[in-house]
Order: structure tokens, then C-alpha cells, then sequence
């Protein structure tokens, strides 16, 4: 029987507010920086089968995360969940998607004795194990390398924890007590969420509930349908060439109920760790698709169910066990960004040019010189984002794989890690010039202290940058100049456990966004704004704009 | 006859309320005037003198006088201050564009970054340098800031914001950097980052200065012309000015950093709920404010409300918004008020606000125009709200109107008109109920061991449904709850909330640095009180310690009794571990670190008492004037006795179904519910819990 649409409504709210609810429990008793500051960390409530209904703020990039992980593990243990259980996954060829850092949460909730739904949330740890510290490291050539790998298993028995399992889980990593206080404020959150979708369950009843969950599911297709049928139809094709030298490619067919994005004519995967599993571009695809259906409306399983993907084994959207794959958010962003560029061209009033399109995961450690204690900093950066239809891009956002994702400010990344930021500014360097212009991307210099400190970092679109749209010029690249006390400076975009001394400067340089739009149609007042504010040279003015003042 | 006159005034978007408290010093006998007068911008000072004389109170017989007004946040969202300069750190001029590059609307890649409040080329640097530790590790070189000065005025910049790197522990870069401002401009309005806030993320402290400054001039001008406007008419009583922390603060010190009042609206309500649980015996108080465009809620812990720094504007899920780092109550807004519009998307859901009818044209039963079924149609429509003494009898209800703007509504869902009704009502009180939940549950407090203190023109008719939702002990609508915030007012102290980021080790041996900060904050606050003439006996203090796990970034605040003694560490870590636990059901055995400290520093200025009367043994029947029915949208139809609020007295009691109509408020008592007076005038409501959403 239908529900009443009011109780519909009052429950896909309430699961709403339970996502965001989960969402913030976690963020405030996490330990890692990287999910309390960064917030690396999605929380969401998926049905009994592990279909996604709700998911909490955070980042989009894991919001199709935890449905795949949670039909795995439903599946392994269908018919042994019991209440106050909680499981835990985070292995990408058992269904954890991503990589090994990033452990996903799992509860049941039961109303009336049944499996109704369960709560579920994923963060990145800050070391999980493995042969480099932080876990992550250019040089994996096997997932075996990357840390400590989980299949779904249970770690709490019916609300008793079970100890020999943390006992694992604690002696893999270098850090253990953070790990430990990171898993606790994932199971706190879990808990939370599932405390809150049972009052929900028990007040309407099962049925009812798990209804309202079909119903928003149904919902969540309709209005992806609703969008599909709006945008242009037909087979889109790009073929691009990546910072390594090889060459992707992407055939995108829209109709009206259906979205195909095929990525089989790709290359084998990789021996490094910059590769992606299936599941990893399938995220790709429900973003683009979110964002040129309904960016504002909800996120469910329903949402992507006109997604069609195609995939080669063992390409690199579909590598294979066990490849590493430490690195996959990279490759996860190129497939996206393929998609983005490949359409941008017939959807100009959704798709924007391209902007500077790496995560510019940057990982810094060694021993604070003032507490003795190891720090590592786990950041992704902000940088330029494209030029879109009458509006500059937006300067210094993180990639559009994170969104409630906030940076470090230096008061505290000085405080806590003991490094000094000697500069925290826009990148003036030229590039994104068009009619309308790219945003910027910045600059930081972060000056280690530690003795036997490290840097490891592994940014894309450092050869080819933001890619400027409809005559708008490309943007600037993202790289690293390494600036140490003694020797010569040295630059680049992916480096491992590089070793720093006290003085030794890292200077992170993140690129501008693509420009749109012919340079010569940019407005006079524009350009001389832009010199006025010190963003732009009159130099360069002249050379790019035919500007004279 | 000695009588003391108290005063509030209020001054928001659309009215400058007026409420006075005469209280005759034999008797104690109170006597409550109300006055409302138009807004006057941009002079909004005349507005308070307009109220004043149409309320009849002559401004030399006022003994005390508390000033609410929304000058600043109305500076801000409409974009009314000052150019404004800004300098920072070498290095460092672009935090304020940098922010902290969230993006919200995450799926949304039309988003735009709010823009900052100043631009690129009016924001300078100095170089010179800070530890964390609040060492000096480079000088502070003023060599260039004659340049910048020039620069500023030529650019017609009329405020300065300094904000530099770790100013937070130690100010003395900043302050030199004021000083030496001063003297190549004498009459600049300036203002450091460390005079706002002492905590770390120079973002939100330098945004919070930019703000500060980009307001000052306009609010410093609003309140010296209100000082002399009310002087020219007499007043030589004490004035005081409502601020975001729930206390009052002096003209003087408000001039100098406005934003702090920039949430002084909802404060003084949610000061008042504290005050009167305390005065009713129950210091745990879920409070809820319901205006005409939203509803706020706050929850009150054995009477204390709890201020937090981490307030933002303009935030919410499509924007990243602007920090301001300033003590503001904790409270949660959701676009659900009397006004808010009832409306069906394309798939055929229906939503509630955050688009609001507003006063003009309104709900449609106001018969100003209004098209859109509001949540006040809605409760009109289902006898909820008398329609024929709409608004206190003042508007005649266009019932046809209202029938109207429900029918668009039930037509888009295929039901009927009573159906839209009573699914408006049901969401809004869904979105109400969620705001609730997110104060009370989302921090670890049943509510089921919470009084709903309700007030504002809404909040007594959606009082009851929340509350029985929520398994409440018992919902209290305040006397003249119309008013409440006004007689929040006359209960605040003269209140200072002192936020500082210091860190140290809760580990033996640390009890002497923490105490000595606490002692450095507390002087610092004597002095500040003592200079404004309140003798240093009147001040009382209260400690709070902020503490987390190490490696952990965000902290629970702990309050502290007495003096931090090595003895006495064991009990605040106790007290810690106990606390976090009961926000997030586990502990762990982890090092505790304290991360900073806020002290409150309060001293009484003269408040209200409130008088008591006897409890009479008149039945409620004198004060009933009929019956009809009511749709209690998912309890049904009821027959339900209509009571006149005004006539109801101290020791009246009687059950519901019932409506209590006074001319601020209708009080919705739904079937099962038992309602009391007490003796001071509140109507306490005792629930059966029912389902109700």
C-alpha cells in the first residue's frame, strides 16, 4: 500500500537530517586532521539491501561509496546480522571502492526485528599500514604494499567490540591510537544515525518506513529522468592526452533514459598505484550525471539508475587484484574530468571550462620539533576552478571531487605539525585568460623543522592544465618546487618519501582555470580591475588582451 | 510613590518595539506597557524616540534602559558599511579571498564563492612575524605602512582591519601596528583581529575584522546619536545594549566592537527562557522562538545557555558564508515561520518555506494580495487560528483568500483543501521538530528531560504537536510571550564571554600555567569593568575549559569550579571524560589536552524581579468564551473550548482539546493535554504523548 505523500515527505526529511547528524558526529571526535579539518569523510543511509537513500554532507566523490560497500557486506553476512552489530570494509576489490586509507563503517538497523536499513559512513585514516608512512606512496607496485587489507568483517558483536580484531587493526599501523580514535568516531557516528533511523522505523512502522525509502528512490530517478530529457541527445566522443603520455578515451551517448559512458578503448593498468576500479569511474559518472541533472535536489540509488557504464578488465578504470591503487582518486578525476570536457562543448549553459582537475593530495612528515611526537599532514589543495557563462571561475576551491572540504589554516598547521607556512597567496602566474577568465589557484610554501622529514605527492594537469573552452586560454599547471637549505631547487608533480631537512621549503603551486571565450572580448573595465588588484601585469595585458590601460 | 521604570527597546527591519516595566518599589506591584512604531532608516535612532513618546514614557523617568537592535546584521546582508582596508602578514593578504575553499553545493558547479568583504588591492602586508607560542621570530617592519595609509585614503577607505598571524597569543605585533596607524591617521576607525577574538584560524579572525570594522562607523554613528537623542530628552538613567552572548553590555564598549551585537535579536528570548526556567524550577529548557519568517531553538543546561564562536552568516547549504568570531548564543534557525510558504515542486512533494510571504503582502488571509497558502492559512483553515479574531481581532481574515491559496496547494497533490492544511502544518512542525532535534539530540541531550519554553507570535500554536513529538516533560508559554525577548532583557546582566585559544597538557604539573591563564583573563576583566565603574566585588566569573583527546581538533567544553590546583586535575579530567562520553557514547583512554578557555565575567545590573501572585480558586470557566472545532491535523476534529488568555488567572487549570487566544499569541492545547497557571502568569501544559506528525 502507498504511503500518505506527508509521511513520505517527513521521513525522507527526517533521513536527511540524519545523514547530517552522522556527518557531524564525526567530524567532531575524528583524530586525523585530514577528516576533522578536511573532512575526507561521507556519511549516508542506504535500505536493507544496501541501496543508497540518503547521504550527509561532505564530499560527492563518497557519496556512491557506501551503497557498494554495504552490498558487499550485506550479502557476505545475509541472515547473521544481529543488532548492534557493525562492520567494517575497506579493501577496493571487496568493496570499499577507493583505497586502503579509507575504512567504511556499517550498521544494521532493525525495526520490528527486521532489517530495515543501515547506516554507513568513510574517512580516510592517516595510516593504515603499509610500506610508507601515511600508507600512500608512488612506489607500490601491489595493493599488498598499501596497508592493511580489510574484507567486510564485523568489528562489534551484537554492541560488544571485538578485540581481537582492534588488536590487528591497531598493531598495522604507525599510528595507532589515531587510528583507533578515527574507527571509534566512525562507529559513534554509525551508532548515532542508526539510534535515529530506528525511532523513525518504530514510529511508522517497517512497512511504512521502507515505503518511504522505495518512494524516494523512485523519486530520485524521476527527476535524473526529468533532467536527462532536457539535455542534448546523441554519441559524444574525446580523446585526450594525459601529463604521462598516454592517451584516454571516452564515448558518452545521451537519450532519454539513459546515459552511457563507455571507457573501454582505455589503456592497461598501471604497475604504480594510479589506478581505478570499476566502481571508482562508476563515481565519476553518477557525479557528472547529479550535476547536469538535479545539483541541488537529493542523492540516492535511484538518482543513478539511467547510468550505463562500460569498462575493459583490466584497463585502468577497471584494474584488476592486485593492483595498487593508492593513488585512484587521480584517475577517478581524470575519467570525470574526461566526461566534463567531452560534454562541456554541447552543454554550455551547465558545463563550464575545465578547472585545475587534480585532488593535489600533498603529504608531509616527520618529528614536530616541539613535542616530540610524528605528525603527518594529509592535504588535498584548492586551486583555480574554470570560467563559466558570463562569470569568472572561482579562485582557490578544492577539486570538484570534494565540497564541504575545508583547508588547514596555517595558525594551526604550524601549531600541530611544527612546520612554518611561510605564504599562503593566489597564483598570479599567467594562464585561464579568456572573455571570461579562470579562477586562481595558490601558492604555499610550507618550511619543514623536523629533522628527517618527508614529502610525498602525486598531482595530475601539471603538463596539461585546465582546459580553456571555446577560445578561453588553458589554465596553470599544479607542481611542487622543492626549494631545500643546500642543493638546487627542483620541481615536480609526483614524488615519494622525498627527504627534507629543517629549512628545507616546499612550495605547493596549484593551477588557474581554463578561460572562456576569446581574450579580445574580455570588457576594458575587467582587465583594468584585475591589473588595479595586482592579479594580472599591464605586460601581460598588452600581450593576452590588446590591452593598452 | 517610588516606582522603577525599566525599559527595552527594540529596533528590527519593519517595527522599534517598546516594552516598559513599571514596578512600584512598596508594593512591587509591575505594570507592562507596549508600544510599536515604524523602523526609521537610515535615522533609526528617531524611531526609538518615536516609540518612546507614543508608548507615554518620558525619557527622564527611565531608571534603566536595554537597546536591542539589528543595525549590524542589516549593515552586513544589505551591504551598508564602510570601505575598508586591511592589512595582514607578509604572505598572507589573499586568507581573506583563500578562506577555507568549501564548496557546499557540491554537486552544483554553477557555485559561487562569496566575495570577500574587501578587495585584492586594498589588502596590504607588513612583514614581522609570530610563533604559535606567541614568540617573536621576525620584527615587525612599519616602513611601508605610510604607503599603505596613503594608498587607502587615496582609495576613499574609511575603516582598517589589522589581522596578523597568531595575534591570538600574543597581540603586540597587531598593537604596534594600530598604534603607529593612529598617528598618520588620528581619526581612522580601526580594529585588530585580537580585539574581536583570541582564538586561532586567522580566516575567520581576519573576516571577523573585516566585519567588525566594515560596521563600525555606521553602528558607532547610530548609537552616539541615540545617546544624545535620548539625553536632549531627559534620559540620564543607565543604558545598555543587548549583545549576540545574552548579556548587556555599555554604550561605550558597544561602539568600539559592534559586532558583537550582530545575533542580539533571538539572545535576549533565549536569556529570558533560562530566566524563567530557573524562576519555575526547571533549568533544562529546550527554548523555541517562531517569528513570522523563522523559527530559532537553543537548549538551556541547569539554566546556563551555551555561547559558542563559531558563528557564521549568510551560511547554509548552497553557500559557504562569512565567520564572525564572536560569542553568540548557540542556536539553530530554519526558514519555518508563521509566514513561510506552502508550495509543490514538480514532482509533486510538498514543501514548507524558506521563502516567506513576509508582512507585506503576507499570508493570504490578510487580503493584502497574497496568492501563496502559508503556514498561518493553514492553521486558519483548520481552526487552529480563530478567523474571527485574526491578529487579535485587528485583520478581518480572508478566508476566501486563504481557501484560494490552499486549493493551488491541494490541486498540485490531488487531495483535498483540509488535506494541504493539515500536510502543512504536519511538515512544518517536521522541519521544526528536526531544528529541535539537531540542539537537543545531536549533542546528547534526551529531551525527554527538557521543558519546551515557547515564544514569539508562533510559537505557542505549534508548541504542544513539537512537543509531544519529542516527548517533552512539559511545554511552558512564558506571560506575554509576544514579548518575551523584551522581558529577556530586563533580565540580562552585564555580560562579557572570554574565548582564548591556549594550549596545554592535562597531565601533572600543568595546574599552575592554566591557572595563571584563567587569573590573566579574569584581571583583564576586572580592569575592563573597573574603568566603566562597576566595582570589582559586583563581578562574578565562571570558568570553562576546552579540552579533546590528543591528535583530536575539536573540543567539549567543560566548566571548572574553583581554582585549577594540581589536586584538582584528576576531577577535570573526570569531568571531561564524562562529558565527551555522553556526546558521543564512547571514551577512550587517550591524553586529554586543553586547547583554550572561556571565562564569563558577569555582574547584575538591576534586573526585573518577578511578582508573584496568589493562586486563586476561580474556575477556568470565568475566562472561557466558547467552543469550535479545531482539526488537530493528525489527531482529527475536535470540539474544543476556546479560553480568553487575558482573563485566564494564577490557579486556573483545565484539559484540552482547548485554544487560548490572547491578542499576541493563540495557544493550540491539543486533546489529553492538562494546562495550569502558575503564579506568575506562565501557562504550563502537561502532554500526553501522542503521535502527532
Amino acid at each position: 500500500m502507498a504511503n500518505d505523500p506527508i509521511t513520505n515527505e517527513i521521513i525522507q526529511n527526517s533521513l536527511q537530517a540524519v545523514a547530517d547528524e552522522m556527518f557531524v558526529a564525526m567530524q567532531k571526535t575524528a583524530m586525523s586532521s585530514i577528516i576533522y579539518e578536511v573532512l575526507d569523510m561521507g556519511t549516508g543511509i542506504t535500505d536493507a539491501g544496501g541501496e543508497l537513500a540518503s547521504s550527509g554532507a561532505g564530499i560527492p566523490a563518497f557519496v556512491g561509496v557506501l551503497d557498494k560497500a554495504v552490498k558487499m557486506i550485506a550479502a557476505k553476512f545475509a541472515g547473521e546480522v544481529a543488532p548492534g552489530d557493525v562492520f567494517a570494509v575497506n579493501d577496493p576489490f571487496h568493496g570499499g571502492v577507493t583505497h586502503l586509507n579509507d575504512i567504511i563503517v556499517a550498521m544494521p538497523v532493525f525495526a520490528s526485528g527486521k532489517l530495515v536499513a543501515w547506516t554507513a559512513n568513510i574517512a580516510h585514516n592517516s595510516d593504515v599500514g603499509g610500506m610508507a608512512p601515511g600508507s600512500l606512496t608512488g612506489e607500490a607496485k601491489e595493493i599488498f604494499q598499501e596497508g592493511l587489507r580489510l574484507p567486510p568483517i564485523r568489528i562489534i558483536d551484537a554492541g560488544k567490540p571485538i578485540a581481537s580484531v582492534f588488536d590487528i587493526i591497531r598493531l598495522n599501523s604507525r599510528m595507532p591510537e589515531v587510528l583507533e580514535g578515527d574507527v571509534w568516531a566512525a562507529i559513534s557516528s554509525a551508532r548515532v544515525g542508526a539510534r535515529r533511523i530506528e525511532e523513525i522505523a518504530a514510529k511508522y512502522g517497517a512497512d511504512v518506513f521502507e515505503a518511504a525509502l522505495v518512494d524516494f528512490m523512485d523519486f530520485g530517478e524521476a527527476v535524473s529522468l526529468k533532467g536527462l530529457k532536457a539535455l542534448p541527445k546523441g554519441t559524444f566522443e574525446l580523446t585526450e592526452e594525459q601529463d604521462d603520455g598516454s592517451v584516454f578515451n571516452v564515448k558518452i551517448t545521451l537519450t532519454d533514459e539513459t546515459f552511457t559512458v563507455d571507457l573501454r578503448d582505455n589503456p592497461d593498468q598501471v604497475a604504480g598505484p594510479i589506478n581505478s576500479c570499476r566502481d571508482g569511474v562508476m563515481i565519476g559518472a553518477q557525479m557528472i550525471l547529479k550535476s547536469l541533472t538535479d545539483p541541488r535536489g537529493p542523492a540516492n540509488g535511484g538518482s543513478f539508475r539511467p547510468i550505463e557504464l562500460l569498462t575493459r578488465e583490466g584497463s585502468v578504470f577497471d584494474a584488476q587484484e592486485p593492483v595498487a591503487m593508492g593513488f585512484y582518486y587521480e584517475i577517478e578525476l581524470r575519467a570525470y574530468d574526461l566526461m566534463w570536457r567531452c560534454l562541456a562543448p554541447h552543454m554550455p549553459e551547465h558545463l563550464g571550462a575545465g578547472h585545475f582537475g587534480s585532488v593535489c593530495g600533498t603529504f608531509i612528515g616527520g618529528i614536530h620539533p616541539d613535542t616530540g611526537r610524528p605528525y603527518t599532514i594529509v592535504e588535498p589543495q584548492v586551486g583555480g576552478w574554470g570560467a563559466a557563462q558570463g562569470k569568472d571561475g572561482n579562485s582557490a576551491i578544492f577539486s570538484a571531487f570534494h565540497g564541504e572540504t575545508y583547508n588547514c589554516p596555517a595558525e594551526i598547521n604550524e601549531a600541530r605539525n611544527g612546520v612554518i607556512i611561510d605564504r599562503m597567496e593566489l597564483n598570479c602566474a599567467p594562464g585561464g585568460e579568456g572573455r571570461e577568465t579562470g579562477g586562481r589557484g595558490v601558492v604555499i610554501d610550507y618550511r619543514t623543522r623536523a629533522e628527517d622529514g618527508y614529502v610525498t605527492v602525486g598531482y595530475t594537469r601539471s603538463r596539461f592544465p585546465a582546459w580553456g573552452l571555446d577560445g578561453g586560454r588553458d589554465g596553470s599547471p599544479n607542481y611542487v618546487r622543492f626549494i631545500p637549505q643546500e642543493g638546487a631547487p627542483q620541481e615536480f608533480a609526483f614524488v615519494s618519501g622525498l627527504k627534507t631537512r629543517p629549512g628545507d621549503v616546499i612550495r605547493v603551486i596549484t593551477g588557474n582555470g581554463g578561460g572562456l571565450g576569446d581574450p579580445c572580448e574580455r570588457p576594458a573595465t575587467k582587465i583594468a580591475e584585475d591589473i588595479f588588484d595586482g592579479l594580472l601585469t599591464p605586460e601581460h595585458a598588452k600581450d593576452v588582451y590588446g590591452y593598452d590601460g | 510613590m517610588t516606582k522603577t521604570i525599566r525599559v527595552a527597546t527594540d529596533v528590527g527591519g519593519t517595527f522599534t518595539d517598546l516594552v516598559c516595566f513599571e514596578t512600584d518599589s512598596v508594593t512591587g506591584e509591575s505594570r507592562v506597557t507596549t508600544a510599536k512604531s515604524d523602523t526609521t532608516p537610515p535615522n533609526f535612532e528617531q524611531g526609538v524616540l518615536n516609540v518612546l513618546e507614543k508608548g507615554g514614557v518620558a525619557a527622564g523617568d527611565i531608571d534603566f534602559m536595554a537597546h536591542g537592535t539589528t543595525v549590524v546584521i542589516n549593515a552586513l546582508t544589505e551591504r551598508k558599511g564602510v570601505k575598508v582596508g586591511l592589512i595582514t602578514t607578509l604572505g598572507f593578504r589573499d586568507t581573506l579571498e583563500i578562506a577555507r575553499g568549501n564548496r557546499p553545493d557540491f554537486f552544483n558547479l554553477d557555485y559561487e564563492k562569496p566575495k570577500p568583504f574587501v578587495r585584492r588591492a586594498l589588502r596590504r602586508e607588513v612583514p614581522g612575524r609570530m610563533n604559535y607560542r606567541g614568540e617573536e621570530t621576525a620584527a615587525l617592519d612599519l616602513s611601508g605602512l605610510a604607503g599603505i595609509v596613503a594608498d587607502f585614503q587615496a582609495e576613499g577607505v574609511e575603516a582598517v582591519a589589522v589581522s596578523l598571524l597568531h595575534s591570538y597569543a600574543n597581540p603586540a605585533h597587531e598593537e604596534a601596528v594600530l598604534a603607529e596607524l593612529r598617528r598618520l591617521w588620528p581619526d581612522v576607525s580601526a580594529v585588530g583581529s585580537h580585539q574581536i577574538s583570541r582564538e586561532w584560524r586567522e580566516y575567520e579572525r581576519s573576516n571577523s575584522a573585516v566585519l567588525s570594522a566594515y560596521v563600525q562607523p555606521v553602528a558607532e554613528r547610530y548609537l552616539r546619536r541615540l545617546e544624545s537623542g535620548l539625553a536632549e530628552d531627559g534620559f540620564d538613567g543607565q543604558l545598555y545594549v543587548m549583545q549576540s552572548n545574552c548579556g548587556v553590555d555599555s554604550l561605550e564598549a558597544t561602539a568600539r566592537i559592534p559586532i558583537t551585537m550582530v545575533e542580539s535579536g533571538p539572545a535576549s528570548g533565549f536569556w529570558g527562557a533560562a530566566e524563567l526556567g530557573k524562576l519555575i524550577g526547571a533549568p533544562d529548557v529546550l527554548a523555541l522562538d517562531i517569528g513570522g519568517t523563522t523559527a530559532k531553538c537553543s537548549l538551556i543546561k541547569d539554566g546556563e545557555v551555551t555561547i559558542m564562536t563559531d558563528y557564521w552568516i549568510e551560511r547554509d547549504r548552497t553557500s559557504a558564508g562569512y565567520p564572525i568570531m564572536v560569542p553568540v548564543v548557540d542556536l539553530v534557525e530554519i526558514g519555518n515561520g508563521g509566514g513561510s510558504i506552502a508550495w509543490v515542486d514538480d514532482f509533486s512533494k510538498l514543501h514548507v518555506g524558506p521563502q516567506s510571504a513576509g508582512a507585506s503582502p503576507g499570508p493570504a488571509a490578510y487580503g493584502r494580495g497574497g496568492r501563496d497558502a502559508t503556514t498561518t492559512d493553514a492553521n486558519l483553515w483548520l481552526g487552529r487560528i480563530n478567523r474571527d479574531y485574526f491578529c487579535g481581532g485587528a485583520v478581518e481574515a480572508d478566508m476566501e483568500a486563504a481557501g484560494a491559496a490552499l486549493q493551488k496547494v491541494a490541486d498540485a497533490l490531488g487531495i483535498d483543501r483540509d488535506e494541504a492544511a493539515r500536510g502543512i502544518v504536519r511538515i512544518a512542525n517536521n522541519n521544526m521538530v528536526n531544528a529541535l532535534k539537531l540542539v537537543s539530540l545531536n549533542r546528547g541531550h534526551d529531551p525527554r528531560d527538557f521543558v519546551l519554553v515557547a515564544f514569539g507570535g508562533g510559537g505557542a500554536m505549534h508548541a504542544v504537536a513539537l512537543g509531544q513529538e519529542l516527548g517533552v516533560k512539559k511545554v511552558v508559554i512564558p506571560t506575554g510571550a509576544s514579548v518575551f525577548s523584551a522581558w529577556g532583557m530586563m533580565m540580562s546582566d552585564l555580560r562579557r564571554d572570554y574565548f582564548l585559544t591556549a594550549l596545554a597538557d592535562l597531565a601533572p604539573g600543568a595546574s599552575a600555567g592554566i591557572e595563571a591563564q584563567f587569573a590573566a583573563v579574569e584581571a583583564q576583566a576586572t580592569a575592563q569593568f573597573e574603568a566603566e565603574n562597576v566595582s570589582p566585588g559586583k563581578v562574578q566569573f565562571k570558568r570553562f575549559g576546552k579540552f579533546r583527546y590528543q591528535n583530536q581538533e575539536h573540543t567539549v567544553e567543560v566548566p571548572i569550579e574553583g581554582a585549577v590546583t594540581e589536586a584538582a586535575l584528576a576531577q577535570i579530567t573526570e569531568d571531561f571524560h564524562a562529558a565527551y562520553q555522553k556526546e558521543y557514547t564512547y571514551r577512550l583512554a587517550a591524553p586529554v589536552e586543553m586547547v583554550g578557555l572561556h571565562v564569563i565575567a558577569s555582574a547584575e545590573v538591576g534586573k526585573l524581579t518577578p511578582v508573584e501572585q496568589p493562586l486563586g480558586d476561580a474556575p477556568a470557566s470565568d475566562a472561557m468564551k466558547g467552543r469550535r472545532k479545531v482539526d488537530y491535523a493528525v489527531e482529527g476534529i475536535h470540539e474544543a473550548d476556546i479560553y480568553d488568555g487575558e482573563k485566564i488567572r494564577p490557579g486556573m487549570s483545565f484539559a484540552g482539546p482547548a485554544v487560548i487566544e490572547d491578542p499576541g499569541t493563540t495557544i493550540v492545547i491539543h486533546p489529553g493535554n492538562r494546562v495550569e497557571m502558575d503564579r506568575w502568569g506562565n501557562l504550563h501544559i502537561i502532554l500526553k504523548t501522542a503521535e502527532v506528525a
